[in-house]
């Protein structure tokens, strides 16, 4: 499988996944016309990473998510919560920006149900 | 007596009508006849009806049982689907409240946001009057209220008396924290309807909607006053402002008024500074 290398657009996150190392980096804000299209790479790459087995850390920044994008998060973290039922090592960190504690307070809101590790950071 | 499928029973009873034909049964006739006599004589027809039709029983009696676990088991099945389909069911429902409530939580998110920056783009950041743009935007609205009531209003400038030397001399944090000062004066001295905006660097616009001349002049007068009896405050030197007025006649462009009220500002700076003139 290939590395994903998604350019930020002025509706989409830039999103970034590395297969060497293990990591999807996604930044930035989700209101992308389709946001199916959009996401359904996103999905494949991380359940073909996850068939691996191999451990997979997720890293957002995401800002601004529409409903159809908060919808697609929560399909990954069902993702990533099978994985860890099932033994593999995943992880998942939310930076936000201090001074913008509202973005902190939905990451919280992502977090609950999930029972893999899941932290929400403020950067200053 | 034993019914048989001409009594309403209904057809294809496989006990009473094995063939499924619909007709009477002759081994039900038999044990029919048999039972209708008087029980004498010989017993081998007895026997051998009653052994014949005690294995037909058997046999039937095995094909109910065999129905009845496949029907219990079908039930079984259906009934742990339906819970199957509830559960899941329950977590979509769930997964859909999820995902409402912190879709509601972002537009919160964005109507904050947007009230922030329709803040940010009518307020001056520094003094945090109204800026020069809404002011403007201000001013067309009291144009077209005065216009259709034939109503006046009146507009004034105020300038900073030698503002260009304080910031010169003791630096443009004091300049900025004068302003500040300046701003939360003239703003507390003010009624509500009253519009009070940052329109240059150190030029403030008033605006005294459905006011009559005397008043305002009064008014403008009491906030001149206001600010060169400030009490001294850390490094900040004493400071006064000089303001030109002009009343707003129907039918005129508002840029006309400014005009006015620009030229009166400058007849107050030629008279002396911490004055002010009508237009």
């Amino acid at each position: 499988m290939n590395d994903l290398d998604i350019a930020a657009t002025g509706n989409s996150p830039c999103v970034q996944a590395s297969v060497p190392e293990g990591r999807v980096w996604m930044r930035g804000d989700s209101y992308p016309e389709n946001s199916f299209d959009f996401f359904a790479p996103i999905i494949e790459w991380i359940e073909a990473f996850l068939a691996s087995r191999r451990p997979l850390a997720l890293e957002l920044e995401l800002v601004y998510l529409n409903t159809s994008s908060v919808r697609a998060m929560m399909d990954v973290f069902d993702l990533l919560e099978e994985a860890h039922r099932d033994g593999v090592a995943v992880s998942v960190t939310w930076c936000y920006e201090a001074a913008n504690e509202r973005v902190g307070e939905l990451a919280e809101e992502f977090r609950e149900d999930c029972t893999f590790p899941f932290v929400v950071v403020s950067k200053s | 007596m034993i019914p048989d499928a001409r009594d309403g029973d209904p057809p294809g009873d496989p006990l009473l009508d094995p063939a499924g034909d619909g007709q009477p049964d002759a081994l039900v006739a038999r044990v029919e006849t048999l039972i209708s006599l008087e029980p004498i004589g010989d017993p081998r027809p007895w026997r051998d009806t009653l052994s014949e039709l005690y294995a037909r029983y058997q046999v039937q009696q095995r094909l109910l049982d065999r129905l009845v676990r496949i029907s219990d088991q079908f039930q079984l099945a259906e009934r742990e689907r339906g819970l199957d389909y509830a559960r899941r069911y329950e977590r979509k429902v769930r997964q859909l409240e999820k995902i409402v409530r912190i879709s509601d939580r972002y537009q919160l998110m964005l109507t904050e946001l947007n009230a922030r920056l329709e803040f940010a783009s009518t307020h001056d950041v520094l003094t945090g009057l109204t800026n020069r743009r809404s002011m403007s935007e201000q001013l067309d609205r009291e144009v077209e209220r005065a216009s259709r009531n034939g109503s006046r209003f009146v507009v004034a400038i105020g300038d900073i008396d030698r503002f260009k030397t304080i910031n010169d001399e003791r630096g443009h944090a004091v300049g900025d924290r004068m302003l500040v000062r300046i701003a939360g004066t003239l703003r507390d001295n003010l009624r509500e309807y009253d519009g009070c905006a940052r329109w240059g660097g150190e030029e403030f616009l008033l605006l005294f909607p459905e006011t009559p001349p005397d008043q305002a002049a009064c008014v403008i007068d009491r906030l001149r006053a206001a600010i060169a009896s400030m009490p001294p405050e850390g490094d900040l030197p004493p400071v006064t402002i000089s303001i030109g007025y002009a009343i707003f006649e129907p039918g005129e462009a508002i840029d006309q008024t400014l005009l006015r009220a620009d030229r009166a500002l400058y007849a107050a700076k030629a008279a002396g500074r911490n004055c002010v003139r009508g237009g």
